[in-house]
């Protein structure tokens, strides 16, 4: 696994987290440290698809498609 | 002309910009100011920009802008002129008594030259500089950066027709800018 | 944590006129100061055309502390302390630009442009979800002014409002906000502030420029070399020889200034002669602001202060400066220099090479005020000088209120200096106000305007 530089997410990129979720990028503040997405699938809690948060990081353990 | 004998022309050239930059900071340490103010071109622009500390990937904002911001120095010979002027008053309290100062010139590059090495009317040079100015009795100040000029000849001289100075600061660290860089 | 002093009365004592030294550079004077003064007054942070976007930002400075001023989504002004509120690292440490949140480097938290806490790593999980992030926003200046452009705040809730702490200062103050026409507002910053440290304690500069009339001797070789706008001397000095000087100070507020006033029916002297196109732009400006202000377009202001530290020069040059405490020996200077939004770029630039010739530590004139400000206060720290009070005596008893001058009654309390040449009625407003605030222990007591002496 390598560690991601958040800053080079663009917007629409697809990223995994580590609890199972699949995320697209919305906007990236270019801070490094987060950026805003919207839940595609979220395994550990449903209701959280298609609502937009703030991703942290270490949360994220890949990059699965990019725009 | 081989390659050889362009290097030639440019090991000249070099030693002669050098030569010209380090008599230019004698000059200013000598306090030979009038002198110095021959040196530059009647156009000449002296420009200092500010800096701002600026996110990645933003750098186009680092400086200050020529001719449309505030800058530390943005002017042209008349107002060094006055600089001068004002110091020989003798009465310019931050110049009086005369600072003690010393220019360290160093990492002389000619970056280009026009039309060519051998027969230059124009060059691109970029230096690094440490000036120390010791005040009165006590203070001191060290400051560092670059400048990029532009000389070019008038009548078998080099003169000083554009400097931009570039100090690696950014809150100024000292309390006045009376002297040249 | 009061220091056991006596200001009003004792260190400065405005029935002798005299100040102690004491208080440019004691220590616990100092920390005193930091406490009374900058968490009670209103302080200027910067000029709305710096953030006139949502998500744009400012790094400023109140007293000591970083500030960031900036816009949000809902294009409302706030300013924070630049700080965040878990470990304290800096949550913006660039000068100015535009983001939508405040991210602290050091554990990740994340401020939105409002200041709410709206990122927290493991919140879920390291938090169990029990953090009130409610709480934690970042902390915002209990009250915040827009006035003309410029952008003020204070820590104070106790505070009065911006237009009652400036009182008719305020009509001062409009001399360097409006439009040189006569309008209200139109100014604008140019980009870039100038930043500096100067070896003084911050009044030393702010007494000079809430009226030091009497340094002029100091600035006589910028005079002499002329880089005034009209080619000679450092400024355009005619309307001096034609009106009458003024010294105008509040004594209820703390603020002061400097003024020029015209004769009725007589115009502005030509000013800005080196160049046809902005002496023209400004004769016309001159005529606009009579039709559009009458008899107050007599007026020019000169160095003012909005206490407390806060100075303002309404037009040549034009300038705000703030003189930021940064110890008792040190003050880190920032400079503003504004223009009317509409003038003609060739009259932006004009001004814009003009103002920093002038004023910041390449400005022939300011270069020797620094200076003395440098040795006066390294001066001040001996153990026998500082047995010696300064003297600030200078026109005591002079002063008119309700002065009144061919037609035209200026408000404030007024110092005619036009044959005197100099007073130092300013000077004591400043520190008046000042040993006020230093004793005072609530605006009960400083507010002295809304319970009048019976």
């Amino acid at each position: 696994m390598s560690i991601v530089n958040l800053r080079h997410l663009q917007p629409g990129t697809r990223i995994g987290l580590s609890d199972g979720s699949t995320v697209e990028v919305v906007s990236n503040p270019l801070d490094g440290v987060w950026v805003f997405g919207r839940y595609l699938s979220a395994p550990r809690d449903a209701s959280l698809v298609g609502t937009e948060e703030m991703i942290f990081a270490q949360d994220i353990v890949e990059i699965r498609q990019t725009p | 002309m081989t390659d050889h004998g362009d290097d030639v022309a440019h090991l000249f050239l070099q030693q002669k910009i050098e030569s010209f930059l380090y008599w230019e900071a004698e000059l200013l340490d000598e306090r030979r100011y009038e002198e110095w103010l021959a040196l530059l071109d009647e156009d000449v622009r002296y420009w200092m920009p500010m800096r701002r500390n600026v996110k990645f990937g933003e750098l186009e904002r680092e400086f200050t802008r020529e001719g449309q911001d505030v800058n530390w120095f943005d002017e042209g010979k008349e107002t060094l002129t006055r600089r001068v002027q004002q110091i020989l008053t003798g009465v310019h309290w931050a110049e009086e008594p005369l600072s003690r100062i010393c220019h360290i010139v160093s990492n002389i590059q000619i970056l280009d030259v026009k039309p060519s090495a051998s027969a230059p009317s124009e060059v691109t040079v970029k230096s690094r500089f440490l000036i120390y100015r010791n005040r009165v009795e006590t203070e001191t100040d060290i400051l560092v950066g670059k400048r990029e000029d532009v000389l070019h000849r008038v009548d078998e001289q080099w003169k000083i027709r554009r400097r931009k100075i570039v100090l690696d600061q950014n809150v100024l660290q000292v309390k006045n800018l009376t002297f040249f860089f | 944590m009061a220091t056991g002093r006596r200001y009003r009365g004792g260190l400065v004592d405005l029935g002798t006129g005299l100040i102690s030294r004491e208080i440019f550079v004691n220590e616990e004077i100092y920390a005193e100061e930091l406490e009374r003064v900058f968490t009670r007054a209103w302080l200027f942070v910067g000029h709305e055309s710096q953030i006139a976007k949502p998500g744009d930002y400012f790094v400023s400075c109140m007293g000591e502390e970083s500030v960031i001023l900036c816009r949000d989504r809902e294009e409302r002004v706030h300013v924070f302390l630049n700080s965040c509120r878990h470990r304290g690292m800096k949550v913006c440490r660039y000068d100015e630009g535009n983001t939508p949140v405040f991210t602290c480097p050091y554990h990740g938290w994340s401020y939105a442009a409002d200041g709410k806490l709206v990122g927290v790593p493991y919140f879920r999980e390291a938090y169990h979800g029990k953090l009130d992030r409610s709480q934690l926003g970042l902390v915002e200046v209990a009250q915040l002014a827009t006035y003309k452009g410029s952008v003020w705040a204070t820590w104070d809730p106790n505070a009065p409002g911006f237009l009652e702490y400036l009182g008719e200062f305020r009509r001062y103050l409009d001399l360097t906000l409006d439009g040189w026409d006569g309008r209200d507002g139109g100014t604008e910053v140019l980009g870039g502030v100038q930043k500096w440290l100067i070896p003084c304690n911050w009044k030393f500069p702010a007494e000079n420029f809430s009226g030091d009339s009497y340094h002029n001797i100091s600035h006589r070789s910028v005079d002499m070399v002329g880089i005034g706008p009209s080619g000679s001397g450092r400024r355009d000095m005619r309307e001096r020889l034609l009106a009458r000087r003024l010294q105008i100070c509040f004594p209820e507020r703390g603020h002061q200034t400097g003024v020029y006033v015209l004769p009725k029916n007589q115009p502005t002297p030509p000013a800005y002669q080196q160049s046809p196109v902005v002496s023209e732009f400004f004769k016309q400006c001159e005529a606009e602001r009579r039709r559009r202000r009458g008899e107050w377009g007599r007026v020019t202001g000169s160095p003012g202060e909005v206490f407390p530290n806060t100075a303002l020069h309404p037009r040549q040059p034009r300038t705000f400066a703030v003189w930021h405490p940064r110890g008792p020996h040190q003050t880190e200077v920032w400079r503003w220099y504004l223009v009317d939004s509409e003038s003609p770029p060739d009259v932006k630039d004009f001004l814009r090479q003009y103002y920093i010739r002038y004023s910041g530590p390449a400005g022939l004139t300011e270069q020797d005020d620094m200076e003395n400000w440098n040795y006066a206060h390294a001066a001040s720290r001996g153990t026998i000088a500082r047995r010696y009070p300064y003297t600030y005596e200078q026109g005591m008893g002079f002063e008119v209120e309700n002065y009144e001058w061919d037609g035209l009654r200026l408000p404030g309390s007024v110092m005619d200096i036009t044959e005197a040449k100099s007073s130092e009625h300013n000077l004591r407003n400043l520190y008046r106000r000042w040993a006020e605030f230093m004793d005072a222990e609530g605006w009960d007591e400083l507010a002295t305007w809304r319970t009048p002496a019976s």
